[in-house]
């Protein structure tokens, strides 16, 4: 069963490095979501995989079979290697109907005829697009368009299913349904995904494991909650969550072992850390998810309201800290009038510090202001 | 560490023939080197050679040397240009170029405002009767523009004017006559280009206008610019650079433009520098002096390429704006509903003047003995199984009527031949360029296919009838050579060569514009499927875009069928229809004539007409984009 493999993958456009010496390993069965900022490298690593696109170096191996390797000169088309790709305008064929769009393919295949059309009939029955059979695609609405397309992709039973931002055309509701299914047609199909997003949520949500990009090099590369938890650098943790983490710069002290004392905004912390950690710099910068800052009447630090964003389930307070601005979450419903004084603590054991040079973590640990 | 090198370039070159698209630029590279450049190349050089015996011996004469035919020589030049033997230069190069820049620039101004205004009214006015003006609009591009001319003789020539022959329909009907300068040379002939290019500019600036977001004029109106306003800060900026391409190549096609002088030229006082340089070419002892006119026409148009560059390099962008919006609030011609009706009757009369009575006086023409005697009417021109003319005869052609001769239906045959293979041709190439072009966007070799195929477009059809003109001199290519052989298919088969590449920058144009508003993805999904690369063009991308793709057939056969001046080198007198109707005019026979040009303008608009119906395909589509 395919297991995907990429090793020194490089592709370079002139001079511009588009992905830069990319090495991971997607298991079998894995779903996979390839997240990072637009122009990151993630379609361009997507499609080299797929063979849409030629690596300038490196090698690729799906399953058991190296399909690139720009040392022996191997480079075995997209046609065979045995692949679905979702791509993210659908790119159904405008010409022919919804029947044809899905059988198409399996002709090529040089499927019976009586085999395409079970074949045809049982996806579109499984995506519940059976009625639209005739239709063409713009007689379709975005969301039938999507199902036809994922349809299409599913209906040559490929042993991996690329995806490029395929959710990015609907509307949040359509979006967040797509999502569910997608993640259930991952279980049944039995096959290995691998999805571009740009969306952390969507990422989040979907991944078995994810792989964060920037600037054609990879981040992090984990399972979806060990990224969120213990992210490995200041652009991981930045970039995943939402609200944001809050980031604040502080000068640090090795008090003993396992401890730190920090000095943020005027405000004297002492920082335990969950494991024996070495401070190497004074400068370090303190980052803390908005769900580990607790607004409560007895809180240590005070702040101003600066902004209050209810949803509904949930509010995110935007607290001014000193003209610093942090986010807070808290459960339910909550008002606070502007400038109304707060007063918040910092909880839990999820406090991550970054070295300020060289923008990596090093520390998880709980904080305890000193009086 | 040499051997890792090599495998490296082994690899790379497996993966650039690997892409269909990479063969095909290939393709096109040496195939457009050979078939464009290397003749441009050769006829540079052919401008500094004594092309014959006879400039030898002039040569020699003026300059004192010892050349030969063949040989090496500056002398070609300054015997052009600078020649002031009896004024030789000035009356047969300066001002045959001066005349010609005048008519060319004449001709931009009344195409591009006549084009440009009624563009601007068909799209942001309540104009009414639009469908009908821009269908009937078209008619004069689809038109050859020399059967304008042939229209305008028929109907503004009279008999105060010596050099024609007979009363026009205007004397016939009021018994006006016009003065001689609106009958015969500049004004008439730059009149008619103008109304033959004024629908190349409407297609090509409403085009724009049509794409364009009505957003970015709607942000205007809410900003309380007034109508005016818009269109001088907003409309026009936006579309200056369609404008800036229309007058160039406006420009361009007029400057070189033979058949219109030909035909509007009373006692040759009207020589355009086309026509002084066929004269020159035809002319024994002045090839090579043809040939220098030949570069010069070609440096204008390479200039004007240069220029049309600059201009829409740095603001290609505006002309891809397209809008989601709705129309904007149309302009209100007058305060008062009858106003509009004025305007667009006074539209309507014009348009209709020029598509549907040229072709009433074509037939009315074919039908009169003697021209603007409606008395003596008669149908034997169309019917008459006898020779009218002993000196045709006596040449072994035919001058019976046009149902019994011979000569007319073997030429339309022809016509019809080198039209639609070089239909296929030019077609199938320019979907493969556009295709090749689409995929490999920013890589140097596809620009270069891309500009290496417009070029013909910009080459004078006269100059680039006579780089394979003196091709067909060439050893092994004297086949090709009409007037050698003696047989009728040289003709055809060099009409074929020289058209195919002459046209292809309409098919490549249309090709690539097509191509590229595919997105990548539709073909990508087949080739996941497994769909190998001609299936893809036949079964998804040519489908997506039949209509542009079969206006790029559509468009090279109907420029082939009405083109004279390109052929007009390497044919003889009865190759093509467009030669026969030449030589009939030549020898007086105006009802022929007339009776041919309706044959071949009825036929042209009649396959455009089909093909419309049959596939939506249509001509502005093939320019427009």
């Amino acid at each position: 069963m395919p297991r995907i493999e990429l090793i020194n993958v490089t592709k370079k456009w002139g001079n511009f490095v588009a992905v830069d010496n990319l090495n991971m390993i997607i298991e079998d069965r894995e779903f996979v979501t390839l997240l990072g900022p637009s122009g990151c490298g993630k379609t361009t690593t997507l499609r080299m995989i797929a063979g849409l696109e030629t690596p300038t170096a490196g090698k690729i191996i799906i399953g058991d079979r190296v399909v690139f390797d720009s040392d022996k000169g191997i480079n075995v088309s997209a046609s065979n290697r045995d692949i679905g790709f979702l791509f993210q305008n659908y790119a159904l064929w405008p010409h022919m109907t919804v029947y044809k769009n899905i059988s198409f393919g399996l002709e090529n295949l040089k499927w019976k005829k009586e085999d395409i059309k079970n074949r045809v009939n049982e996806v579109m029955e499984t995506l519940q697009i059976s009625e639209f059979r005739d239709r063409y695609p713009s007689e379709l609405s975005g969301g039938q368009q999507q199902r036809v397309a994922i349809a299409r992709t599913l209906a040559p039973n490929p042993q991996v299913l690329f995806m490029d931002e395929p959710l990015s055309n609907l509307d949040a509701k359509l979006r967040s349904e797509m999502r569910t299914e997608l993640k259930r047609l991952h279980k049944d199909t039995d096959s290995t995904f691998v999805y571009v997003t740009h969306d952390q949520l969507e990422a989040m949500t979907l991944a078995s494991r994810m792989c964060l990009i920037n600037k054609g090099l990879l981040q992090q590369y984990d399972k979806p909650l060990s990224v969120y938890n213990f992210p490995i650098n200041l652009f991981v943790a930045d970039f995943v969550g939402s609200p944001t983490m809050n980031f604040m710069n502080a000068k640090a002290k090795q008090e003993s072992e396992n401890v730190i004392n920090l000095e943020v905004l005027d405000i004297k912390i002492k920082y335990t850390s969950n494991e024996p950690v070495k401070l190497k710099g004074e400068n370090v910068i303190i980052g803390i998810r908005p769900e580990f800052l607790l607004i409560r009447d007895g809180g240590s630090i005070h702040g101003l309201a600066y902004s209050t964003l209810p949803s509904g389930m949930e509010t995110t307070v935007k607290i001014n800290l000193k003209d610093k601005i942090l986010s807070a979450v808290q459960f339910g419903a909550v008002d606070y009038a502007f400038d109304q004084k707060i007063n918040f603590d910092i909880i839990g054991k999820g406090v991550v510090l970054f070295d300020e040079e060289s923008k990596v973590s090093f520390a998880l640990g709980s904080c305890e202001v000193i009086k | 560490m040499r051997k890792m090198s090599f495998s490296k370039i082994w690899n790379k070159t497996k993966t650039f023939f690997s892409k269909p698209a990479n063969i095909i630029l290939l393709f096109f590279t040496v195939l457009l080197t050979a078939a464009v450049i290397y003749p441009l190349i050769s006829l540079i050089l052919d401008s500094f050679m004594v092309q014959s015996i006879s400039e030898a011996r002039e040569i020699n004469e003026t300059w004192g040397t010892a050349v030969k035919k063949g040989d090496f020589t500056w002398a070609q030049w300054p015997n052009l240009l600078f020649n002031e033997n009896s004024e030789y230069s000035l009356y047969f190069f300066w001002q045959p170029l001066y005349k010609s820049v005048l008519m060319a620039l004449l001709a931009c101004v009344i195409a591009v405002l006549g084009g440009g205004i009624l563009a601007w009214l068909i799209t942001r006015s309540n104009l009414p009767m639009k469908k009908y003006i821009s269908a009937v609009f078209i008619f004069p591009y689809i038109m050859p523009s020399w059967s304008i001319a042939m229209f305008w003789e028929n109907f503004f020539k009279n008999t105060n004017v010596p050099a024609a022959n007979g009363m026009g329909i205007l004397q016939a009907l009021t018994g006006i006559c016009v003065p001689e300068s609106l009958v015969y040379g500049l004004i008439p002939c730059a009149l008619v280009l103008g109304i033959h290019y004024a629908p190349f500019a409407y297609i090509l600036i409403g085009g724009i206008l049509r794409n364009m977001d009505a957003n970015l004029e709607e942000a205007a109106t809410i900003l309380k610019s007034s109508r005016f306003k818009i269109l001088r800060r907003i409309t026009l900026p936006i579309v200056a650079p369609a404008l800036i391409s229309t007058i160039l190549l406006v420009f361009a096609s007029s400057i070189s433009s033979y058949t219109v002088p030909a035909f509007l030229n009373a006692n040759n006082s009207f020589t355009s520098i086309s026509i002084a340089m066929r004269g020159l070419i035809i002319t024994a002892g002045k090839k090579g002096q043809g040939y220098v006119v030949a570069v010069i026409l070609l440096a204008f148009s390479v200039l004007i390429l240069t220029i049309n560059n600059w201009f829409t390099r740095s603001r290609r962008s505006f002309t891809t704006v397209s809008g989601k919006s709705g129309q904007v609030s149309k302009f209100r011609i007058g305060n008062k509903p009858w106003i509009k009706w004025v305007v667009g009757g006074v539209i309507v009369a014009f348009v209709s003047f020029f598509a549907v009575v040229p072709l009433a006086s074509f037939v009315l023409e074919s039908l009169l003995e003697t021209s603007g005697n409606y008395a003596t009417m008669t149908f034997k021109y169309w019917f008459s199984p006898e020779n009218f003319d002993v000196r045709i005869t006596a040449q072994g052609q035919s001058s019976q009527g046009i149902f019994f001769n011979s000569t007319i239906w073997k030429a339309f045959g022809r016509s019809v031949l080198v039209a639609s293979v070089v239909a296929l041709i030019a077609g199938t190439f320019g979907i493969l360029i556009g295709y090749a072009v689409s995929k490999n966007r920013r890589s140097r070799i596809a620009n270069y296919v891309s500009s290496t195929a417009f070029l013909p477009y910009l080459i004078p059809a006269l100059s680039f009838g006579a780089i394979f003109f003196s091709l067909t001199f060439k050893e092994g290519f004297q086949w090709l050579n009409v007037s050698s052989t003696n047989n009728e298919m040289s003709a055809v088969a060099i009409c074929i060569l020289v058209a195919a590449i002459k046209f292809l920058p309409f098919a490549s144009r249309s090709g690539t514009n097509a191509m590229l508003q595919v997105s990548g993805e539709i073909e990508e999904a087949a080739i996941i499927t497994g769909c190998p690369w001609w299936k893809r063009m036949t079964h998804v991308l040519f489908p997506i875009q039949k209509s542009s793709l079969i206006s790029g057939y559509l468009l090279p056969f109907i420029s082939c069928m009405r083109e004279l001046t390109l052929f007009v080198l390497i044919t003889s007198s009865f190759s093509l229809l467009t030669n026969v109707l030449q030589f009939y005019d030549v020898y007086g026979m105006n009802q022929i004539s007339n009776a041919i040009n309706l044959l071949i303008v009825v036929f042209v608009i009649g396959v455009n007409f089909l093909i419309n119906k049959l596939t939506g395909a249509s001509i502005d589509k093939g320019i427009g984009g």
